[in-house]
């Protein structure tokens, strides 16, 4: 209990004043004339000496009364937070307590404050309350249902942790929500706990609370909160040297402070081994970046950590990752044998390492079916089925997973027997537009060929004029990836089992078409390849939250044992699916099978959204949600639990009605109680 | 207690009413007329001196008393008694020692008797009687012989009487009793804070000279039911001294013993054959004229 004028309690001293009025006026001033004290002289008084105090419960009485009623002047209120103060208003409550455990709350004691929030919550509930406790990040989870148990809730809140999940309060409002709209209980109240990131709310987030539902926001954030975080650039610089792979690491440094932050060390480890240190700096809530000397990349899954000085968020201080050597992709192209058939080609397929392409070129009488083994990709450009392929063998490679790109052009030919793995069906050579040529006006953004041209000015396809081109009937199952401006289709697609076979209408060197001299062709020429090569991109790291197919990851079906960050092992059967969902942040190990020398191995770092600390203002949230503004509770210059001000609690509380009237009811008895008494005695 | 006996037809007004009248003599007028209209007969006892009846002689007889004319019918002497001469001497005793001037709120006990006094001498006056007034505290203050001519005096007296000094009754009143040389009404007013012993033997030499004596005994209603509610101190008026009191613990005894010592008094005085009345000052003025005119009547015949 609090005091909010404790001065008051000086006049406490008031209570001798009972004991002064015993001992010192033992006379009353108060003197009445009578004629004549003849009569009373004759009645026999107790003169008492009133030094001795004959009624300890009178005076007891008097004193407890003046006592609580100078405690009431003194005005005391309790220390709860606003919740207990609601509940020790008001009557039964269901309360959802929302508790924030992203990444974020791991910056210095927030989440101690905020558990401490959670706590006094708990605490108020009393009588047929209930509570249930939902522990978010990105995802919300019924931690506890409700219940009005608090050593259940108290043990649930002990048991949480902070997790490396990213923030996002539209789940967690929406299953609070949820919850409280079931519930049968008068009062009905969500109480979120949280640093408030503004990232983690929306304003597009369709969450919206009915009448009667209450949101009481509790923050823990630190306006003045500094936080630094470090990520490495996926494009690491990959170079050749004496046949083995060097790799540089470049980092960036971000300071999410208003302090400029100079000379922090920056480490390399590799396989757990510093590498390198460098210093950086960088201005207040601006980044910088890192370079670290190439190293060698000899084996694969090499697990890298990059470490960037310390800060109450110790989370977003390193970066982990896995690097794997490259591997190229193998494209066999075959060609009419003639010179620079296949130049424009291979010259696209030449640039670039990732990934790097393996370009082989045959001519079409040279292809038999061992040629077309462990090709990730075949091109038949401009050239006849090749004998060698025909009778099926070119199918079966199709339908073992492989792909198939088959770009027309005047020495192209197609057998009747192979019709089913051409995606149509073949017409004569068109001359579009009466020789004017035409372009390619309408490729399928959504087609995963065509995706990365699908933002603004991300490739010019009006500029390619194509002159010639074979006409091409799809078939019901084909679709049409691109077409020409004259509606013929210039691009369609047919999955054949598990392959895919692409028919390109035009040539890919210049007979037909200016397709090879403009921007868009390497792009696209490098794109068709990895689409029917289904070359993935191996990823260096995922972020949380993420969910990975270890059996597309893994190419593989054998059972697997995972080993997570923190230390636990998942065995996941080859019965089940393979998904797998990165909860924590770290590097994942995966064996597959018995005779698994080197584990595969997945880096998974935090979402950088998390390292912006910056607030969101609480009352922005509740007035999105409810539709009403509302007071805050801000915590983030306390340690202790979450709290009114003294002023607003005194207020909301009003202990001292209480006080005073109960004082001035024990006057009232003390009045009653003496005047029986000194009915019955004759002493003063 | 006081018990109310009002004559009826009798219409009185409250003693606080009257005390709004100035003038005392004007008080008396008011108070006695109205007495004397309300009743079933003639107050007035005469002044005639009319023959009542014959008695036997005794020596020492005044010989010029005998009737003549009878002794030569009967030749036996006999006296010839008559009506008694019914003027004669009315003396208010009046106390104004300091108790006399306690008031709970209406009139004081002294402007009581003072009312009463007036009253009384006015009535007296009108059947011609000589009316004088004595105050007297611890010794006599004031002393207006009886005279037919004295009325005014008296009110005067009446009027400048206050009560200042502590009271004794058996100093005045001794000197008061070798002062009477010839009989009459004494009228004596007083709170009577005193033993009953001590007012009975001061106030016997009164009687000595056969006076017909009419004892008023003046009360506060406070003086009589004690109703206080304060614990406080109380003072004595005369003496001074202050002692605490809680009346609600002390008004039952003193009822009581005030009640006690009000019959003593009563039995006291009627041994004596001496009238007594206890008159409180919120009482009209009615029984004590009728006291007064009771007494008065029992003097009409002198045997």
């Amino acid at each position: 209990m609090s005091f909010l004028a404790p001065l008051f309690f000086i006049a406490l001293g008031t209570a001798v004043v009972p004991i002064l009025v015993h001992l010192i006026q033992r006379e009353r001033k108060h003197v009445v004339h009578f004629p004549s004290l003849m009569f009373v002289r004759r009645i026999p008084y107790q003169s008492v000496r009133r030094r001795r105090i004959r009624h300890w419960f009178l005076l007891l009485m008097r004193i407890a009364a003046l006592a609580l009623i100078i405690a009431a002047f003194a005005r005391p209120f309790f220390r709860q937070s606003a919740a207990a103060m609601a509940a020790a208003l008001g009557g039964d409550r269901e309360i959802v307590v929302l508790l924030d455990t992203s990444a974020s709350m791991g910056y210095g004691d927030h989440f101690e404050k905020a558990k401490a929030a959670a706590r006094s919550a708990i605490d108020s509930i009393g009588g047929a309350s209930r509570a249930t406790l939902v522990l978010f990040n990105k995802n919300a989870e019924e931690n506890m249902r409700a219940t009005s148990d608090r050593g259940r809730l108290e043990a649930a809140l002990a048991a949480a942790k902070v997790t490396s999940g990213g923030t996002k309060y539209g789940s967690a409002l929406k299953l609070a929500e949820s919850i409280l709209s079931r519930s049968t209980l008068p009062k009905k109240e969500a109480i979120l706990i949280s640093d408030f990131q503004r990232v983690g709310w929306s304003s597009s987030e369709d969450v919206h609370f009915t009448e009667g539902i209450q949101l009481t926001p509790i923050s823990v954030a630190d306006d003045k909160a500094s936080n630094l975080s470090v990520a490495v650039s996926p494009n690491f610089g990959r170079s050749t040297f004496s046949g083995q792979e060097r790799i540089t690491v470049n980092a960036g440094i971000a300071n999410h402070g208003a302090e400029a932050l100079s000379k922090i060390p920056v480490t390399l480890e590799i396989e757990g081994r510093p590498m390198e240190t460098v210093t950086a700096s960088a201005a207040p809530n601006a980044a910088s970046s890192v370079s670290f000397a190439p190293f060698t990349l000899a084996e694969p899954a090499v697990r890298g950590t990059v470490k960037a000085g310390t800060d109450p968020m110790a989370a977003d201080n390193e970066f982990h990752f896995v690097l794997t050597p490259s591997l190229s992709v193998s494209v066999l192209v075959i060609d009419s044998g003639e010179r620079d058939s296949s130049f424009f080609l291979t010259s696209a397929l030449g640039i670039g390492n990732t990934p790097a392409f393996q370009v082989e070129i045959v001519p079409a009488a040279r292809v038999s079916a061992t040629t077309l083994e462990k090709r990730a990709a075949v091109i038949l450009n401009d050239a006849p089925l090749p004998p060698g392929a025909a009778g099926g063998v070119l199918k079966r490679y199709v339908e073992r997973g492989g792909g198939l790109l088959v770009a027309f052009g005047p020495r192209s030919s197609w057998p009747s027997t192979e019709a089913d793995l051409l995606p149509g069906v073949l017409g004569p050579v068109v001359d579009p537009n009466d020789g004017r040529g035409a372009t390619i006006a309408a490729p399928d953004y959504n087609h995963q060929v065509f995706e990365v041209f699908k933002a603004a000015r991300s490739g010019d396809f009006s500029a390619v004029r194509v002159l010639r081109y074979r006409a091409l009937q799809p078939g019901k199952d084909d679709r049409v990836i691109a077409r020409f401006d004259d509606g013929a289709a210039a691009a369609v697609e047919r999955r054949i089992g598990t392959g895919r076979v692409i028919a390109f209408t035009t040539t890919l060197d210049n007979t037909w078409t200016e397709f090879p001299t403009k921007t868009v062709y390497l792009p696209v020429v490098q794109q068709l390849v990895k689409y029917l090569a289904r070359y993935e991109q191996p990823n260096s790291w995922n972020t949380v939250g993420q969910v990975v197919d270890l059996s597309v990851l893994l190419k593989s079906r054998a059972d697997r044992v995972v080993s997570t960050p923190a230390g636990e092992r998942l065995r996941i059967p080859s019965t089940e699916p393979g998904l797998l969902e990165l909860n924590e942040q770290g590097v994942y190990e995966i064996r597959t099978g018995a005779g698994s020398a080197r584990p595969d191995r997945i880096a998974v770092n935090l979402d950088p959204a998390e390292s912006d600390l910056t607030p969101l203002d609480p009352a922005e949230l509740v007035a999105a949600v409810t539709g009403h503004a509302v007071q805050t509770t801000n915590q983030s210059s306390s340690t202790e639990p979450v709290q009114l001000s003294p002023e607003e609690a005194e207020k909301r509380q009003g202990l001292w009605w209480y006080l005073l009237i109960a004082g001035l009811f024990l006057l009232a008895a003390e009045m009653a109680v003496s005047n029986v008494l000194s009915r019955n005695e004759r002493f003063l | 207690m006081i018990q109310s006996s009002a004559i009826p037809g009798a219409r009185f007004v409250e003693p606080k009413i009257l005390a709004r009248i100035g003038s005392l003599d004007l008080l008396a007028r008011t108070v006695v007329d109205g007495f004397i209209n309300g009743l079933h007969r003639a107050p007035y006892f005469g002044a005639s001196i009319d023959f009542a009846e014959h008695r036997g002689y005794v020596a020492g007889d005044d010989i010029r008393r005998v009737d003549w004319r009878l002794f030569a019918r009967t030749d036996r002497f006999y006296v010839k008694q008559y009506e008694a001469d019914t003027n004669t001497n009315f003396t208010v005793l009046f106390d104004i020692s300091k108790s006399m001037g306690f008031s709970s709120g209406g009139v004081s006990k002294l402007e009581y008797g003072s009312y009463l006094a007036a009253c009384l001498a006015y009535m007296a006056q009108k059947q011609r009687d000589r009316v004088g007034i004595i105050t007297f505290d611890q010794e006599i203050v004031t002393h207006v012989p009886a005279s037919a001519k004295h009325f005014n005096v008296v009110l005067h007296t009446l009027d400048r009487a206050k009560a200042a000094r502590p009271g004794h009754l058996s100093t005045p009143l001794k000197l008061m009793a070798e002062h009477f040389k010839r009989r009459g009404i004494l009228l004596l007013i007083s709170d009577f804070y005193d033993e009953p012993d001590d007012i009975l033997e001061a106030i016997k030499p009164l009687r000595f000279l056969g006076n017909d004596l009419i004892v008023f005994h003046v009360l506060d209603p406070r003086e009589i039911d004690f109703e206080y509610e304060d614990a406080s101190t109380f003072e004595d008026l005369e003496t001074t001294d202050q002692m605490p009191v809680v009346p609600q613990s002390f008004r039952d005894q003193y009822r009581s013993m005030i009640q006690e010592h009000i019959n003593t008094l009563q039995t006291r005085f009627s041994e004596q054959r001496i009238d007594y009345a206890l008159l409180n000052t919120d009482e009209p003025l009615d029984r004590a004229l009728f006291s007064y005119l009771s007494s008065r009547e029992k003097l009409m015949r002198v045997r």
